[in-house]
């Protein structure tokens, strides 16, 4: 009995994965911890682990194709089989149970400015006659046609018309929704003009310039920013509460620490005291690190900071959230020395599974790019997204008195089911006494 | 547009005496055209104009003065044949279906049969199953014959002045219950080509096709749906053969829904033509399969009640609009 090999599922978030290479071929021998292929998955490129000895009977997915998760992509012949007997039709393959626990992955606050210059739309499925489980669909041939326009997957939809028929209304609305959503690229026909009354009906077209776009192939990652964020942003109701901490101080203690410190290897960023200062908060404001469940809240008894990290451009952009564990127990070097790692090896090769989950507050910031002030989409299954700007130097009113002083502007945006606006101010004015007065984040 | 409102039957009168001033060889014959007036009054006043040789008054014999102007037509001259009703065409069925299309073809085009045979088509209002025929159902079956059916008064002139310059047989349906519409129709020479439909009422939502009085049901079922937020966009075929395929493709492929609404039997009839051509030609632009109102399929009822559910009537055309549109 041959062994079918599955996409596996690698990440918590993940539906489908893309071979990018494999380190097989037909004939091959494999032994059990042998790795038989790089997996693209939203995430990240893994490598594939397989479990079995045996001889590559068929490979059945080529590299760069995307599958989803649980997918047959090769066969093994088991020792004593002929490989060259082993049925091409693997029998239908499960789609691997989950592992990992069940918890959200997360992606991250996705500022505007991050948004690529095309944007492309989502590769959708083309329009299929058949749901996965082989049942017909039934569309109306106009249905079919606009559906194939709008990259409309037939399947996810539940057809209005006689007997379950999907028809035009019922892709005009999936097509609405999701153009309010901001999902769809694509454009939507313009509709004709009436006709004069009493004129014959000849088809008016009018010319308008072709927008002569170019076509970018979405990474997994690209597709996955896409799914959850508008997840995000259309499920949970989001609001802000911005308030601005007076820097001085702190950037005073950080240039006396880095300049003890230099010798040890030692740089703490502002970022590195805000991740400290936003975890130590949740003590008093532990809904803060807290998630909607639906029809209750989890307070969770970890405090993850998330960090965004943002990945090169060169390497097709995209972002990920770099997860520091129990950060409330960390001190300001280690959580600086974790934060450099984390982000470092994110733009080199990729996050860990576990090092992009788990994540209970996500902090991005910006102002290393001298963004003074901008707002950020709730990572779920958080419940906030603090969102910090640059330290600015300004004119500052201090003990009544207009003075030169450093600012930075605060962010919060937080999900409505879980923190009302008096408890946002609240835990932003915890942060603001940490930040102003520095010293306490030492201990 | 002229600002003259005239009678459905007056434009028709115009549309002949325009012609037999232009062309001696146009003549009219028919029972009772003449000395009567014709018995709907179509054509009041044209034997004093024209005198007893062109406008003739016939035995009750249709099989014999269409085949006599068959003849006429075959040797030159342009005849048109009134039937008081298409449904005393029936027994001229061999001259007017066997002959006239087919003489073109037969002789090897050594005869045409440039001829136009007109009178009232369908229901009249109760007079009975046998003298309401709709006639378009069976004779737009034969090749070789053109088939005009004006539904305004504007139409009845225009169409009907093409039809008797056409060098083809034509055959003409008026309705009785459309004879005393008023509408403006322009003074001096007037045609409307065949072929062109018109779009009485554009919309967005679904197209509605018809042909001759049912028109007039769409319009009011038109109106009716407006109420409901449904535009609907009536097309006026105005000529069965030829058929104006292009205005309603044109019109469904933008509202991709479509609606036929023929006034004879459903059985192989324009009706049934039309959805079959719109099929063809905009499948993948449907969001339903075409429907169709005919009259029902009996022979038509005398009582009035019935007779107005066995028409094409609004409301059976509102009904099958919702049902196109999956509305309720």
């Amino acid at each position: 009995m041959s062994i079918t090999l599955t996409m596996p599922r690698l990440s918590d978030t993940m539906e489908q994965g893309t071979i990018i290479k494999w380190n097989i071929k037909e004939g091959d021998e494999v032994a059990s911890g042998a790795v038989v292929a790089d997996v693209e998955t939203d995430k990240a490129t893994m490598e594939m682990q397989v479990y079995d000895d045996g001889v590559v009977a068929r490979i059945l997915v080529d590299e760069g194709t995307q599958v989803p998760v649980g997918t047959a992509i090769a066969l093994i012949a088991e020792e004593g089989e002929d490989p060259s007997s082993v049925d091409d039709a693997p029998a239908a393959a499960e789609p691997a149970p989950t592992e990992a626990p069940a918890a959200e992955a997360p992606v991250s606050a996705e500022p505007v400015t991050a948004a690529p210059e095309t944007p492309a739309a989502p590769a959708a499925p083309p329009a299929s006659t058949a749901t996965g489980d082989g049942r017909r669909i039934k569309v109306s041939p106009v249905a079919r046609r606009l559906a194939e326009e709008h990259r409309v997957d037939l399947a996810a939809i539940a057809g209005s018309g006689p007997g379950g028929r999907i028809i035009k209304r019922d892709i005009l609305e999936h097509v609405e929704r999701a153009a309010s959503a901001g999902a769809v690229g694509g454009t939507v026909p313009v509709p004709l003009p009436s006709v004069e009354p009493g004129a014959i009906a000849v088809p008016v077209i009018r010319e308008v310039p072709a927008l002569e776009s170019t076509e970018v192939e979405v990474s997994g990652m690209r597709q996955t920013i896409a799914r959850r964020l508008v997840e995000s942003k259309q499920t949970i109701p989001h609001y802000q509460v911005k308030m601005c901490f007076a820097m001085d101080a702190i950037l005073d203690l950080r240039a006396s620490m880095n300049e003890k410190l230099a010798a040890e290897g030692v740089k703490l960023s502002v970022n590195d005291f805000i991740v400290r200062a936003s975890a130590l908060a949740m003590a008093e404001h532990p809904m803060f690190n807290a998630s909607w469940a639906g029809d209750r809240i989890l307070v969770h008894n970890r405090v993850n900071i998330g960090v965004a990290v943002s990945l090169s451009e060169e390497r097709g952009g995209g972002l990920v959230v770099a997860t520091i564990r129990d950060a409330n127990l960390k001190s300001l070097r280690m959580i600086s020395a974790e934060t450099k790692s984390l982000a470092g090896k994110a733009r080199d090769r990729g996050l860990a599974t576990e090092e992009m989950s788990d994540a209970t507050f996500t902090i991005s910031n910006l102002g290393m790019f001298g963004v003074d002030d901008f707002t950020a989409i709730i990572n779920p299954p958080n419940s906030a997204i603090l969102a910090c700007g640059a330290a600015i130097e300004k004119p500052v009113v201090r003990d009544h008195q207009l003075a030169v002083g450093w600012e930075m502007a605060a962010n919060l945006s937080l999900d409505h089911r879980v923190i009302d606006g008096a408890m946002a101010a609240r835990y932003l004015a915890t942060l603001k006494s940490m930040i102003e007065e520095p010293m306490r984040l030492l201990a | 547009m002229s600002d003259r409102v005239i009678e459905f039957r007056e434009a028709l009168r115009e549309a002949m005496s325009q012609e037999m001033r232009r062309d001696e060889k146009v003549f009219l014959l028919g029972e009772e055209v003449a000395q009567y007036d014709g018995a709907y009054k179509v054509s009041r006043g044209m034997l004093e104009e024209f005198g007893p040789r062109r406008i003739i008054d016939t035995p009750i014999s249709e099989s014999g003065f269409a085949g006599m102007a068959i003849g006429a037509a075959m040797m030159g001259l342009r005849p048109i044949v009134e039937f008081m009703s298409w449904s005393f065409s029936l027994v001229a069925a061999d001259p007017i279906l066997n002959n006239a299309p087919k003489m073109l073809y037969m002789s090897g085009g050594q005869f045409g049969c440039p001829i136009v045979f007109r009178g009232n088509d369908g229901a009249g209002g109760q007079l009975g199953s046998t003298h309401s025929w709709c006639v378009e159902g069976m004779f737009s079956n034969v090749p070789g014959l053109k088939m005009a059916i004006p539904a305004f008064p504007d139409d009845a002139k225009g169409l009907l002045a093409s039809a008797i310059r056409d060098d083809d047989p034509v055959f003409f349906l008026e309705s009785e219950r459309l004879l005393a519409m008023k509408g403006h129709v322009p003074e001096g020479d007037h045609y409307v080509p065949f072929g062109k439909a018109l779009v009485r009422k554009p919309g967005t939502d679904v197209t509605i096709i018809s042909f001759g009085r049912p028109v007039h049901f769409c319009l009011e079922a038109a109106e009716e749906l407006e109420k409901e937020g449904i535009s609907c966009e009536v097309i006026d075929g105005r000529t069965i053969r030829p058929l104006d395929l292009d205005t309603i493709v044109a019109s469904v492929k933008k509202t991709n829904s479509c609606v036929v609404v023929d006034q004879s039997w459903s059985f192989g009839s324009p009706g049934s033509e039309v959805a079959a051509q719109v099929h063809a030609a905009c499948f993948d632009d449907l969001d339903n399969h075409v429907m169709r109102v005919h009259s029902a399929d009996v022979p038509t009822p005398y009582a009035s009640n019935l007779e107005q559910e066995y028409l094409p009537n609004a409301r059976r055309i509102a009904e099958a609009v919702r049902s196109a549109l999956y509305v309720a």
